[in-house]
């Protein structure tokens, strides 16, 4: 697609650059594509801009300038020049073609065009809208930074360079999409991530060929990782720039999209999804302790209900001890459409209360413990502990860190519960098995999805067991194949 | 070559990938035995770690308990350490996490239809219950591929320096 674009070059004619620009970007069409003739020593100069993405007070210091041109320089062969000169600001290119200048003129730079001359200068006055930096909702920390990623590519950069000042840290800047022509940085530090994974990256984006990318991050996700049916999160996301920055140190490779607050962190293993910026502010021995907390939870939300729903299909199962286990008295409905049933409401409350506005959601929450839950029990329609079950495995997912992670987990807890219920022992162990299996076999970039589980490296399992203090941490995790192993020089 | 300087490219010594492998071998049987003991105390199976390791020689009334269990789980681990040093030195250039998964299953015929003479308190094959024949399996299988996907991948690992 690429190759086939015709590159017509700037005409010396200002007049057939200006029709250009009318039939193509239609001047005078599209309200928001502004366009101001000036003459300079002579010249016509036009100047085109994007009302709107360009701060119009340096634009009209420019503009002073190139008129004051006319009362204080008097050579007429060097307009060119003495334009460049007056365009006083350090942002500014001269390019060749009328696409260059297009693209730079949407992307919200000035572009002025002088008539004689092919070539045109571009001047970087961008101001994009955005919010500034806020702690991001879902990764919030009791002590720390609260700054967090936006919208605006620029500002992520900066916000990781605020982190990272060696000069080693890499930036590299793409464009993709036909029609969006979206940025997208590659961020990693030269001499400690992986070449291949880099060049791997590159080579992902480069191929993609589409016309925009208007979910941004998530487009670049399904190109890079090529998920399939799989439903687990094979990249992991951060709006935090210390998390960020942690993993640049680590030798990860960070892919930021223009118009996303969400960095992409490859490549990335399960583990990584049960981890939290929190257990990083607090003392090891309170991280260490939250983070058992957290893998109780999340291994609570997978198998905790299809356990359950053995032992009260089967009790002949359990032992002498643990006999008070299960209901005492059968209900209406079978015990596993009870906790279908129950899962799904949850699942309802959990979608209606994404975009359902704050005041409302307040009722909401009341409606579904009180009418629902008590009154489903006395009804007969559920059994208290299918209650008491249901609601720890949804506080389990809710405390999985990473949203994706709790939602692919619930989707395989749901499948558990059926082949349970239809195959009892058989069908939970085999379940569970092939759950551990598929995980196993998952790649995410060429990368062991349960490592260091499976295949097994024991110091990096004991780093995701135990938080280690960061003195303590001296080499940096294998699996991302770091060119320089040592974290302290 | 400049490059050979970087720490990834060094050749990592054989002793310290079998060190490796020695350890993935006890912490995979020590891991693995003791979820089966767990399926054993739930009733998952009737074959527990300690029924073949102790109560085939010793029919006294700890052997059965918790500490019967624990002894055996670190034989186990024991055990397990010499069947990681046969998979290092015949299969670790597998390439897939099949061989692994294989090595598991095999062992467990091994384990259940040939040495089960050597185990009088393990029943024979036709005799076990579809549940107890699932769940030793599916463990077997597990133990496989945590012992045999490690011990390949990391001297894959080793020498090609990347991820395979």
């Amino acid at each position: 697609m690429k190759n086939k674009k015709n590159q017509s070059p700037i005409s010396p004619k200002i007049k057939i650059n200006e029709n250009y620009m009318k039939e193509k970007i239609g001047v005078g069409t599209s309200f928001d594509v502004g366009f101001r003739d000036v003459t300079i020593l002579k010249k016509t100069a036009h100047l085109y801009y994007l009302t709107g993405l360009c701060d119009s007070s340096i634009i009209v210091e420019l503009l002073k300038k190139l008129v004051e041109i006319n009362d204080n320089e008097s050579n007429l062969r060097k307009v060119a020049e003495i334009v460049e000169n007056r365009l006083v600001h350090q942002q500014v290119t001269r390019v060749k073609t009328m696409d260059e200048a297009v693209d730079q003129l949407l992307s919200g730079l000035i572009v002025l065009f002088i008539d004689g001359e092919d070539e045109a200068f571009v001047v970087d006055v961008r101001s994009y809208p955005g919010r500034s930096p806020q702690e991001p909702d879902t990764e919030k920390v009791v002590r720390g930074a609260r700054d967090g990623y936006t919208e605006n590519i620029i500002q992520n950069t900066a916000l990781t360079r605020r982190r990272v000042r060696d000069e080693r840290l890499r930036h590299e800047i793409v464009q993709v999409g036909e029609r969006s022509k979206t940025d997208i940085c590659i961020s990693y530090i030269k001499d400690i991530a992986d070449e291949g994974l880099v060049k791997k990256i590159k080579d992902e984006i480069n191929k993609i060929d589409i016309d925009g990318l208007s979910m941004a991050d998530k487009t670049i996700e399904e190109y890079l990782v090529k998920q399939g049916f799989n439903p687990f999160p094979l990249v992991r996301y951060t709006e935090r720039p210390d998390v960020s920055a942690n993993h640049l140190f680590e030798g990860h490779v960070l892919i930021m999209v223009d118009t996303s607050p969400s960095m992409i962190i490859t490549p990335t293993t399960y583990f990584h999804h049960v981890q939290h910026a929190e257990e990083y502010r607090q003392a090891p021995v309170i991280g260490t302790f939250i983070r058992w907390v957290r893998f109780l939870g999340i291994f609570a939300s997978v198998f905790l209900l299809p356990f359950w729903l053995l032992l009260v299909l089967e009790p002949s199962l359990l032992p002498k001890d643990l006999t008070f286990i299960g209901p005492n008295e059968t209900g209406n409905i079978p015990i596993v459409i009870q906790i279908i049933m129950a899962d799904i409401g949850i699942e309802f409350l959990r979608m209606a209360a994404i975009h359902t506005p704050t005041p409302l959601s307040t009722a909401m929450g009341l409606i579904a413990a009180v009418l629902i839950g008590q009154i489903a029990i006395d009804v007969g329609l559920f059994s208290a502990e299918v209650i008491l079950y249901v609601a720890i495995s949804a506080i389990g997912s809710f405390a999985t860190p990473s949203y994706e992670l709790s939602v692919a987990n619930k989707i395989s807890r749901i499948l558990l519960l059926i082949i349970t219920s239809i195959f009892g022992v058989p069908g939970f162990v085999i379940g569970s098995t092939l759950y551990i299996l598929l995980l196993a076999m998952t790649r995410s970039l060429n990368t062991p999805y349960l490592w260091p589980f499976i295949p097994f490296n024991i110091k990096a399992i004991v780093h995701i067991l135990i938080r280690v203090s960061v003195p303590m941490t001296k080499n940096r995790p294998s699996i991302v194949h770091p060119k320089n192993n040592y974290k302290q020089p | 070559m400049e490059n050979e300087m970087l720490e990834q490219n060094k050749q990592e010594k054989p002793v310290s990938l079998l060190t490796k492998a020695l350890l993935t071998g006890f912490v995979g049987g020590v891991l693995w035995s003791m979820l089966g003991a767990l399926a054993a105390y739930f009733n998952f199976t009737s074959v527990s770690p300690a029924s073949f390791i102790l109560r085939s020689w010793l029919q006294t009334g700890w052997s059965d308990s918790w500490l019967g269990q624990l002894i055996s789980i670190f034989v186990i681990g024991v055990i397990s350490v010499l069947l990681a040093i046969v998979y290092y030195g015949l299969f670790r250039k597998m390439k897939s996490i099949w061989p692994s998964a294989i090595f598991g299953v095999g062992l467990w015929f091994i384990v259940y239809f040939l040495l089960q003479p050597i185990f009088p308190n393990v029943p024979q094959m036709a005799e076990l219950s579809m549940d107890t024949v699932v769940t030793t399996i599916c463990l077997f299988l597990l133990y496989g591929i945590f012992v045999g996907y490690s011990i390949s991948y990391d001297y894959l690992d080793s020498v090609t320096k990347k991820n395979v």
